[in-house]
C-alpha cells in the first residue's frame, strides 16, 4: 500500500510549512474569534446558541450573506493554495523524480497526495472548531450538537474536495505558473461568476429552443438555473449546512434570487424534487473529491515527466 | 536473464528525437556504463527505464517486467539516483530514507543506510540546508534501500568532490560484488573506465559501440601520440618535413630536445626513419596508447551538434584521464 507511504510523506511535509502554521492560526482566530465575538459579546444570553452563528443564514435576494458561506469561501482559498502545486513544484524542483523512483505507481502519487494534504488541511480546521468550541463552552452557549457535530463534518468535506480540485489542476497544468493562474481563475469563478452563469444558462436554453418555435417553460428554467447554482461546492456546501438548521424547502432557497424564489417557493414546500434533497446535494459534494482526483489521475499518468 | 533489454527504443518528443532504435541488452550482475555527451540521450533512455517517460516505439523490459505496464514491480527491485532531480526541502535526511522504505515496504534501519552514503551526523537536518553532494548521497541512500537487484545511476558523480566521487564508486564496486546488476551514465570517463565491464556510447540518439573497454580500445583505430627524444633542438624544415609525411596529422616541439608527434600506428617508423634521415639523433621514443577519451572522441565525433557538446564534456574529463592513459615502452 505504498499510496499510504506517499500519503505519511505529504503530511511530514506539508505539517512543516509555514503556510500552514499560519492557516492554522487563522482559522483558530476566525472560528474561535467569531464565536467568542458573537457569543461572548454580541448576542444576549437568551439567544447564545450556535445556529445564530453558524446557522445565520440572512438572503436578501438581491444579496445574501451567510457564516457558513464566509467559512467556505475562505476554506476553499486555503485548501486550494495548499494542493495547487502539490505536482507542479514537485516537477519543477525535480523532486517528483524522487518520488517515482521508489515504487509508487501513479496513482498512488494522487490518492497519498490528496489524503496527505486533506489530513493537513482537515487539521488546521479542527484546531479552529477547537477554539470555537472553547469559546461556546465558556460562553455557555447551547451547542446544537446534533446539527452542529454534522457541520464540521460538512466543513471538512469541503475542504477535502477543494484540495482534491487544486490536486487536479496541478496534474493538468504544465509549470506552477500555470497552476497558479489556473487556480486563481476558478476560485474567482466559484466565488464570483457561478451564479450569473448559473442564471444565463437557462435563459440561453431558452432563447435556443425559442429559434426553433419552441420554448422552455419558466418553472423548468428556473430549477434547471437552481440547481446549477448548487453545483458550485461552495453553494452546495452552503445550502447543506442550512439544511442541518432548517427545513429543506428553506434551505434550497438560500442562493435564490426574489424572482426564483416566488416561482420556486411553493413548489418546493409541495414536494421536492431529488436533485433538490439533501442526500443527493450531498452526493454532489463528495463528487467534488471524486471527480477532480480522477481527472487529476487520468491527466497525471499520460504525461511524460 | 538480462537486467535490462531495450529492443528498438525510440522516444520522440515534439520536435526532437531523442533516442532512434536503441537495442541494448544488460545482463545480470553486469556494471554497465553508459557514455556519451550531454544531449545524447542518455538520460531519455533512463527515463523510459524507470517510465518517466514513455516510449514512442520499441520494447523495454528491466528485471524481466515490462518497463510501461509493470514499473511498479520493475522499481520495487531498482535503486535509483536520478539526474535533475531535488530533496524535500522540509524534510530531514532520516525522512527521507523511511519514505524510501514505507514506499518499498522493507525494514530496513534509515540510520545504517545513511551511515553507508556518509550522512548520519546530518540525518536530522532538514535536506533543504544540504549541499548538492550530500543530497546526492541522499538520493543514493534511498537508492539502497532494500538492496536492490539493479542500481541505476544517471550521472551519480555530479555535484560530488572528487572524495565524494571515489565513495560513490567504491559503493558502487560493492554492490557489484554482491551481484547487484549497474546501470550507470556518466560523461566523465575516468569513472566508466574504473567501474564498467561494458560500456555503449550513445551519440546523437544512436548507439555506436557497445564492449569492453578493451574491446573498444582495439576495436578503433584511434590514433597513437609518438613521443620522441631528440639530442638537440629540430629545425622548423625538419618539423615541417615530418608534418608532412604520411598518416601523420601533427607535429609539435615538447620543450627543446621531444616531439610530440600524432599519428597513424603504422606511420611510427616512417616518422623514426625521417628524423634520422634528416640528421636528428633520436635517443628515445614512447608511444601512448589511444586514452578512453580519445576513444570517446573517436566514436562521439562526427555529428555537428554532437561534435561540439563532445568536445566540451572531455574537456572537464581530461585531466583525469590523461592520467590514465597507459604508456607502452617500445
Amino acid at each position: 500500500m505504498s499510496w499510504q507511504a506517499v500519503a505519511r510523506k505529504e503530511f511530514r511535509d506539508a505539517i512543516r510549512s509555514r503556510w500552514l502554521h499560519g492557516s492554522t492560526l487563522f482559522f483558530a482566530l476566525f472560528l474561535g474569534g467569531a464565536s467568542a465575538l458573537f457569543f461572548g459579546v454580541l448576542l444576549p444570553p437568551a439567544n447564545r446558541q450556535v445556529s445564530n452563528l453558524f446557522g445565520f443564514f440572512a438572503n436578501l435576494g438581491v444579496f445574501s450573506f451567510s457564516f457558513p458561506a464566509l467559512l467556505a469561501l475562505v476554506l476553499g482559498f486555503i485548501a486550494l493554495s495548499t494542493s495547487y502545486g502539490s505536482i507542479t513544484e514537485e516537477r519543477e524542483t525535480g523532486s517528483i523524480k524522487l518520488l517515482l523512483s521508489l515504487p509508487n505507481s501513479r496513482l498512488d502519487v494522487v490518492v497519498g497526495k490528496l489524503l496527505g494534504r486533506s489530513t493537513v488541511i482537515v487539521a488546521a480546521l479542527l484546531v479552529g472548531f477547537l477554539a470555537t468550541f472553547v469559546a461556546l463552552v465558556a460562553t455557555g452557549t447551547r451547542l446544537q450538537l446534533g446539527a452542529f457535530a454534522p457541520q464540521v463534518a460538512l466543513t471538512a468535506i469541503l475542504g477535502v474536495a477543494f484540495v482534491s480540485i487544486g490536486l487536479s489542476l496541478s496534474a493538468l497544468a504544465d509549470s506552477n505558473r500555470e497552476a497558479t493562474l489556473a487556480t486563481m481563475g476558478l476560485y474567482f469563478v466559484f466565488a464570483v461568476l457561478w451564479g450569473s452563469i448559473a442564471e444565463g444558462i437557462p435563459k440561453l436554453l431558452n432563447y435556443t429552443a425559442e429559434q426553433v418555435g419552441m420554448s422552455v417553460g419558466e418553472l423548468t428554467r428556473v430549477k434547471l438555473g437552481v440547481f446549477l447554482k448548487y453545483v458550485n461546492p461552495l453553494k452546495v456546501y452552503e445550502t447543506l449546512a442550512a439544511g442541518l438548521y432548517y427545513e429543506p424547502a428553506r434551505a434550497r432557497l438560500l442562493s435564490t434570487t426574489l424572482g426564483e424564489r416566488a416561482v420556486l417557493g411553493s413548489t418546493l414546500q409541495e414536494s421536492m424534487p431529488f436533485y433538490f434533497t439533501d442526500w443527493f446535494l450531498f452526493l454532489l459534494l463528495l463528487a467534488w473529491i471524486a471527480v477532480p482526483a480522477a481527472v487529476g489521475y487520468w491527466a497525471f499518468e499520460r504525461e511524460d515527466l | 536473464m538480462a537486467a535490462i533489454e531495450l529492443d528498438g527504443l525510440t522516444k520522440r518528443f515534439e520536435d526532437v528525437t531523442a533516442v532512434s532504435d536503441l537495442s541494448l541488452t544488460v545482463e545480470e550482475g553486469e556494471v554497465f556504463g553508459f557514455l556519451g555527451p550531454n544531449g545524447a540521450g542518455k538520460s531519455t533512455t533512463i527515463n523510459v527505464l524507470l517510465d518517466f517517460v514513455r516510449p514512442t516505439t520499441g520494447a523495454v523490459t528491466v528485471l524481466g517486467h515490462d518497463a510501461r505496464a509493470e514499473s511498479v514491480a520493475v522499481r520495487e527491485r531498482t535503486g535509483v539516483l536520478p539526474e535533475g532531480f531535488d530533496v524535500y526541502d522540509r524534510l530531514t535526511g532520516r525522512a527521507h530514507v523511511e519514505f524510501a522504505i514505507d514506499s518499498k515496504e522493507v525494514d530496513d534501519d534509515p540510520d545504517a543506510v545513511l551511515e553507508r552514503v556518509g550522512l548520519a551526523d546530518a540525518a536530522d537536518r532538514q535536506a533543504g540546508g544540504y549541499s548538492k553532494g550530500m543530497r546526492q548521497r541522499l538520493a543514493l541512500a534511498m537508492a539502497l534501500v532494500g538492496d536492490p537487484d539493479l542500481l541505476v545511476l544517471d550521472e551519480p558523480s555530479s555535484g560530488l568532490d572528487p572524495a565524494g566521487a571515489k565513495e560513490m564508486r567504491e559503493i558502487v564496486l560493492e554492490e557489484a560484488d554482491r551481484g547487484t546488476t549497474v546501470f550507470f551514465s556518466s560523461h566523465i570517463l575516468e569513472q566508466v573506465e574504473a567501474v564498467c565491464d561494458r560500456v555503449g556510447i550513445l551519440r546523437d540518439g544512436e548507439l555506436v559501440a557497445v564492449d569492453s573497454i578493451d574491446g573498444l580500445r582495439e576495436a578503433t583505430d584511434a590514433d597513437a601520440t609518438l613521443s620522441v627524444s631528440v639530442g638537440d633542438p629540430v629545425g622548423d624544415e625538419v618539423l615541417a618535413a615530418v608534418g608532412n609525411l604520411d598518416g601523420v596529422q601533427s607535429v609539435d616541439r615538447d620543450g627543446d630536445g621531444s616531439l610530440r608527434v600524432a599519428c597513424d600506428s603504422d606511420a611510427k617508423t616512417r616518422v623514426v626513419t625521417e628524423l634520422e634521415d634528416r640528421g636528428v639523433a633520436v635517443t628515445d621514443f614512447t608511444t601512448e596508447e589511444a586514452s578512453l577519451e580519445d576513444l570517446f572522441l573517436a566514436y562521439t565525433e562526427g555529428g555537428g551538434v554532437a561534435e561540439a557538446d563532445a568536445v566540451e564534456t572531455t574537456d572537464s574529463g581530461s585531466p583525469e584521464s590523461a592520467a590514465d592513459d597507459v604508456e607502452v615502452r617500445q
